[in-house]
């Protein structure tokens, strides 16, 4: 049993988000392991969000540099279609360095908590 | 639906306006080929646009215009027939002209519209900001 709700945050180790959701154990844990499970399936889901972020960036980059590179050899067929992946690739990298800095902004802020 | 449907869809209207420009360009350069009375005249492209499902626009076909085009009475060309007679296209210069305005422009405002596109998604990412 946790002494603090500091876990209930996400500072667990990686492993701990993937416990069931649901213990069904005796009933000792109370209000403190549900609240525990509710969050551990939050944090997992939100690394999971930043992870898949993350990947469509990567996807979105590899695009615009395969599109760069055409457009350098000559053999882009429309000069919008990589303008167009660059702009994709700047937006998506801007919204991942947001969600990035929303993060650590979160992290810091509870933190900075008094206990 | 996705996260850059507006880029999306203005990307399909700056393709569609490209091939038409394109077909514009093309009807324009071939606008003096005459050829003898026994061969086809050049045919002009007519670009036709069809909407896109999902969202955006699509080329839906190039139509060539008549192969029959004019018979212009040119004693003097090397190609003319017996009668002094070549075969020019039917391409209309000043309705050639007119519509590339109207690429040219359609073209302009879909590019205005990645830069709106741009605008709005940064703005979008700056809700909360400090």
């Amino acid at each position: 049993m946790s002494v603090s709700g500091i876990e209930a945050m996400g500072f667990t180790p990686y492993v701990a988000p993937q416990v069931p959701v649901a213990p069904s154990g005796a009933g000792a844990t109370g209000a403190t392991g549900a609240a525990g499970a509710a969050a551990g399936v939050q944090g997992s889901s939100f690394g999971d969000l930043v992870l898949d972020g993350l990947d469509r960036l990567e996807g979105v980059q590899d695009r615009s540099d395969q599109l760069a590179v055409k457009a350098a050899t000559g053999d882009l067929q429309n000069l919008h279609d990589y303008t167009i992946a660059a702009t994709e690739a700047t937006v998506t990298t801007q919204m991942t360095v947001a969600v990035r800095n929303k993060a650590v902004e979160a992290f810091t802020e509870i933190m900075r908590m008094q206990v | 639906m996705g996260a850059f449907d507006l880029l999306g869809i203005a990307g399909s209207s700056l393709g569609m306006h490209q091939t038409w420009l394109d077909s514009l360009a093309n009807n324009i350069a071939n606008v003096n080929t005459v050829v003898s009375t026994d061969q086809n005249a050049f045919q002009a492209q007519m670009v036709s646009a069809a909407p896109r499902p999902g969202g955006g626009v699509d080329v839906a076909g190039i139509a060539l215009s008549d192969a029959a085009g004019m018979v212009v009475h040119d004693p003097d060309h090397p190609l003319a027939d017996a009668d002094g007679n070549v075969r020019a296209p039917a391409v209309d210069m000043s309705s050639q002209m007119s519509q590339l305005i109207m690429a040219q422009r359609g073209y302009q405002a879909s590019v205005q519209i990645t830069k709106y596109a741009q605008e709005t998604y940064s703005s979008a990412l700056s809700i909360g900001g400090r």
